[in-house]
């Protein structure tokens, strides 16, 4: 291993562990029970499966436009775009067709959300990461006009939609035993899961298999050959953040229509920032989605209950969060260092 | 005559902070590094001062520490765009990552719960840096050898190497003067919000990046373009709910005015293309 | 001609990981003289200048710059010392000011003196008989206003040894004229100017001594006498290491017309018109050569023909109908090319040699069927387009990235032979390929013209194609010339350098 890239590595570990000892805080426990409150039992497990499930879809959305050459920094205004839309159909439909519906505006916000980057990038030349930062701002303000405004239920005081009449059901679901052998809560296997471990399959499938997925990586790895190979790089490019976009805004759909219910204020807790760091760690291959938005998962639970168990600050979570973005970005990019300038 | 007063008023103190990070920005950009941490940087800086105002009850202190702070972050990300070689968007994001977290952390954790106020300085002395600032660096730019040299590193880093400059240095001076910058506005959110509150800069680092792309990565443009945003900013807190103009400007389109431009802008609406063509690498 | 050395350079060896650039190499350069350093792309000429000017060092050997031992870590120490590189491809940056490219890296005082600034380099224009507006961006320079500027920006730093590495590539004959012209004031002067190059003709015109490099290994250093008839062929056995034997003309007779351009005009990157009115037609069964120096507008016409770069106007008819709009549709109707830049426009480096086989013909059987990837197919076809000529690589599951430049030429030459072409457009085939890979190229493009298609093939070695082609088009300043059947290398030298 690379010197350079080991002190990296071993500078971030260092900072965790000296930030929580100059803290104040047992450092080795703390650490612990961030692994026993994220996988320490069933109960805790599925919690982290709940917080894994928009990380891996907004995950692949990311992935996706990754490996066009596109950063989407915009998933969070897309995500929070999909929820807000899926919540304003839903609630007004209280059957079956309305989760179709809302699941549906999810998705079509979320693509409608990135089009101007999409559009700007692909044939103005500007560059979608500025756009996107841009978008999520209006995203927020709108949304939240929304839920204050016109979409706030009358009968709440906070700002929140009303909830919605009919969620997904929970695919699977049993009660876990406490150690006093009673049960103590369930664990469940939701739907949006299934939905996340689908599409990172379907996506791997359709990134090796296919030759629209072919071109899709073919234009991320070398936009000019692939524009002397016949690709049509703009509208590849036009398509994949519209795709993008598209399953950001579905992954905020499921947050209402599976675990939420309802959309309401500041409703996305970061996820822009998580789902480009689990599609940085997942590197290449799209299977390599799913363990990696489990990492962060586990990482999201464990921290939320250490900052309850030994009242850390919950600023802890991103701190760890962005040194492993580092770590990660280090592995993945190595190769790019100390390359022989020939 | 007082509502154009309070309006002055209120757009400089709106302006200032903004006008700040907008330079900050102006000298990483101009030198080749894509900034996106502009936010985090003046939220650690924010926290810095905060903590070690109350501490000391030393003005200079407390901002030298929020300068120290925030330079101490940019040079962590001259360490992972230069010397890593990262990408500057991930560098960028792990940089703010760690700035919110711990600025959560440290405010969590090291404020005394007694404590009110801290010892800062009057806001009109920022006032007269923010303006002074932007004319001072485009002389610098346009009049001194440093700032040749930081434009050719920001349009041409492999010719200018070749030229004998050398990127990485430039660059960490321009992170470093980035930092100071964005300290110096941290500390001016904080004085004039009175205390400090988690994400307190609330987007003020993303604004004054659009202002620097509207102004086309030109200090006067930038300011001007920062002085309008503020003063959009304190039109709406001041008008909130009134017709402006006779028109009922919604209040999340007022506020959004600033990010529309900027995509306007990076469609090419707003002349030429004045992105520095170095931007980003290595 | 009893001055000293400028510069002194023994045993200079070079090694890239396993590759040898330069091997034991003796440069000696005496002070106020024009030194040639010739050879062919890749014997090592710009690399040992690279190290001279302190952007690599050297791995084994030393230098003296004016009888003293030196040895650079980067190129300002190498800049203090008085030495000056132009590259080839100038170190000018269009964003910035002439003035302001001028004094880069070499500025008086910290506080930049705008009006003395302009004094002075007004002073060495023209001391150059040069004339610039100093307060204009420099992207607007033509390619000779650039040299200019570039000649002026190592007078500006006192450069007293000045390395020019192809000075003329991009340059018309009456501004290579006059480049050394002003080189020569500067050699009276008392600078010492080396010029790396691979024309002939300018170094026997113009240089007091030449350097021959052949494959890293120095093969010959000697003073030009001007007076000795044969010293072009000479010099030229010595580049190339043999006698040039030019082969019988081709029998090949030409059949149907595959392709025919009339008058099209292409604009190049800065908006210029880069080719102009170009009329030509490719007919099946002739390789047809595309000689001229380099920038002359092959690059744009190549563009237009792959729908890279719009068409300006003039109509090119292809197979009988008008040629398809979009690049796909032109790629499947059957016209191909090996483009000119390896890394960029022919090869996705991280990709495996299997995903690169399929690059161009992803749509189409063997490689794809309904938009799905055939594997096996892709495979199959890999593994052919490998075995076609001899590419040396680890396995097909390889990144492309860890053959060598020559075998990845190899690889992209098969590929485009691979998929049957109609039209073959080829742009610098041969480059990283040695004379036997070049031989076993022109030889399979040949049983492909034979079988019914046809090739333009640019080069800018002009024996390479009076060797291998049947017919020779020359392109100067964007303009088109027929040479006929004419394999007079004067004649067609002339033609390139416009002095026809």
């Amino acid at each position: 291993m690379n010197w350079r890239l080991f002190l990296l590595i071993a500078a971030c570990i260092a900072t965790i562990f000296a930030i929580l000892v100059v803290g104040g805080f047992p450092a080795g426990q703390v650490l612990l029970d961030l692994l026993n409150g994220s996988v320490g039992s069933l109960k805790v497990f599925s919690k982290t499966l709940r917080e894994m499930t928009p990380l891996l879809i907004a995950g692949t959305a990311v992935f996706v436009a990754l490996r066009a050459g596109l950063f989407n920094i915009g998933v969070e205004g897309q995500f929070t775009m999909g929820a807000m839309g899926c919540a304003a159909v839903a609630i007004w439909i209280p059957n079956w067709f309305g989760v179709l519906c809302g699941a549906l505006a999810g998705i079509i916000l979320g693509a409608l959300w990135a089009f101007p980057a999409a559009w700007i990038r692909a044939y103005r030349n500007g560059h979608e990461v500025i756009t996107t930062i841009m978008l999520n701002n209006i995203a927020g303000f709108l949304t939240t006009a929304l839920v204050v405004g016109p979409l706030k239920d009358p009968f709440r005081e906070n700002a929140t939609t009303a909830a919605i009449p009919i969620m997904f059901p929970n695919i699977f679901s049993t009660p876990t035993l406490g150690q006093n052998g009673k049960p103590d809560g369930t664990f469940e296997i939701t739907i949006g899961l299934v939905v996340g471990i689908t599409l990172a399959t379907l996506l791997w499938f359709w990134l090796k298999r296919t030759v629209a997925g072919y071109e899709l990586e073919a234009v991320g790895a070398n936009p000019s050959a692939a524009e002397m190979a016949g690709i049509a790089v703009r509208r590849v490019t036009v398509k994949a953040m519209l795709s993008s976009g598209g399953i950001a805004g579905l992954a905020g759909a499921l947050q209402v229509l599976v675990l939420e219910g309802r959309f309401y204020k500041d409703f996305s807790q970061g996820y822009g920032f998580d789902s480009l760091g689990v599609a940085l760690l997942a590197g290449g291959n799209p299977l390599a989605l799913i363990p990696s938005a489990l990492a962060f998962g586990i990482i999201k639970k464990g921290a939320s209950s250490i900052t309850v168990m030994h009242s850390v600050p919950k600023g802890i979570t991103l701190v760890i969060l962005g040194l492993m973005i580092v770590v990660f970005a280090a592995i993945r990019y190595r190769k790019h260092m100390g390359r022989a300038v020939a | 005559m007082n509502e154009f007063i309070t309006l002055l008023g209120g757009t400089l103190t709106l302006s200032a902070p903004l006008i700040l990070a907008a330079m900050g920005g102006l000298v990483s950009e101009r030198s080749g590094i894509i900034n996106i941490a502009l936010e985090g940087k003046m939220l650690i800086a924010a926290v810095a001062v905060w903590l070690i105002g109350a501490k000391t009850g030393n003005p200079y202190l407390g901002l030298a520490a929020g300068v120290g702070a925030a330079s101490l972050f940019s040079l962590i990300h001259w360490l992972l765009t230069q010397k890593y070689a990262f990408d500057h968007i991930v560098s960028g994001m792990a940089v703010n990552a760690l700035a919110f977290g711990g600025s959560n952390f440290l405010d969590k954790r090291y404020t005394d719960p007694s404590q009110v106020s801290f010892a800062k300085f009057d806001s009109w002395l920022y006032w007269i840096v923010a303006i002074g600032l932007p004319i001072c660096l485009w002389l610098y730019l346009r009049r001194t050898r440093g700032g040749l040299r930081l434009m050719a590193v920001g349009n041409d880093p492999e010719k200018s190497r070749q030229m004998g400059v050398f990127p990485l240095r430039i660059r960490l001076v321009s992170l470093l003067a980035t930092g100071v910058f964005c300290g110096v506005a941290g500390s001016l959110i904080v004085s004039n919000a009175g205390s400090f509150n988690d994400g307190m800069t609330s987007g003020k680092g993303f604004i004054a990046l659009a202002a620097l792309i509207v102004g086309g990565w030109r200090p006067i443009p930038a300011l001007i373009a920062c002085l309008l945003f503020g003063m959009l900013q304190q039109v709406q807190i001041q008008f909130q709910g009134e017709a402006i103009a006779g028109v009922m400007v919604p209040n999340w389109v007022w506020l959004s005015l600033p990010y529309f431009a900027t995509i306007v802008a990076l469609a090419g609406f707003l002349g030429r293309d004045r992105t520095p063509k170095g931007l980003g690498k290595p | 001609m009893e001055a000293g050395f400028a510069v002194t350079m023994e045993g200079i060896t070079k090694r890239f990981g396993p590759v040898v650039a330069l091997d034991e190499v003796t440069l000696k350069v005496r002070k106020g003289t024009i030194h040639a350093l010739v050879g062919e792309n890749g014997a090592g000429k710009t690399t040992l200048m690279k190290i001279l000017y302190g952007a690599y060092p050297a791995t084994e050997g030393q230098y003296q710059i004016f009888e003293e031992t030196a040895k650079f870590k980067n190129s300002a120490e190498a800049i203090q010392t008085g030495i000056g590189m132009v590259s080839q491809h100038y170190s000018i940056i269009g964003e910035l000011t002439c003035l302001e490219n001028l004094m880069l890296g070499a500025e008086s005082s910290w506080l930049i003196p705008q009006s003395a600034s302009i004094q002075l380099a007004e002073k060495l224009a023209a001391q150059m008989g040069f004339e610039f507006d100093w307060g204009a961006l420099a992207s607007g320079l033509s390619p000779a206003g650039a040299q200019k500027l570039e000649i002026l920006k190592l007078l500006w730093r006192n450069s007293q040894i000045m390395i020019l590495d192809e000075p003329t590539a991009m340059l018309t004959p009456q501004d290579s004229d006059a480049l050394y012209a002003s080189l020569k004031t500067l050699v009276k002067q008392g600078a010492t100017v080396i010029v790396v190059t691979h024309r002939l003709p300018e170094v026997i015109e113009h240089c007091d001594q030449v350097t021959v490099l052949r494959g890293g290994k120095l093969v010959a250093n000697e003073p030009v006498d001007p007076g000795e008839t044969d010293l072009p062929a000479r010099l030229a056995e010595l580049i190339v290491g043999r006698a040039i034997a030019f082969p019988e003309l081709s029998k090949r007779e030409p059949g149907e017309r595959l392709l025919t351009a009339e008058k099209i005009c292409v604009r190049g990157s800065r908006g210029e018109i880069s080719v102009r009115a170009a009329s030509f037609s490719l007919c099946a069964g002739e390789i047809v050569g595309l000689a001229g120096v380099d920038g002359s507008g092959q690059r744009e016409l190549f563009a237009a023909l792959y729908g890279t770069q719009p068409i300006v106007s003039g109509l090119v008819d292809f197979l009988g109908e008008q040629l398809a709009s979009t690049t796909k549709e032109r790629l499947r109707n059957g016209l191909k090319w090996i483009p000119e830049d390896r890394h960029r426009q022919a090869l996705i480096e991280d990709w495996t040699l299997d995903d690169n086989a399929a690059l161009g013909m992803h749509c189409a059987p063997p490689f794809a069927e309904n938009g799905h990837i055939n594997r096996a197919g892709r495979r199959q076809a890999a593994s052919e387009i490998a075995s076609l000529f001899a590419t040396k690589f680890g396995a097909l599951s390889d990144p492309i990235a860890s053959l060598s430049g020559g075998n990845q030429q190899r690889f992209v030459n098969a590929r485009t032979l691979f998929s049957k072409p109609r039209v073959i457009l080829a742009f610098q085939p041969a480059r990283g390929l040695d004379i036997d890979a070049t031989r076993a190229f022109y030889a399979e493009l040949s049983k492909a013209v034979e079988e019914g298609a046809t090739a333009l093939v640019v080069s800018f070695d002009l024996d390479e194609l009076i060797q291998y082609t049947d017919r020779i088009l020359v392109m100067s300043l964007g303009e088109l010339y027929e040479t006929g059947q004419s394999r007079n290398r004067t004649e067609i030298g002339k033609l390139m350098v416009g002095a026809a």
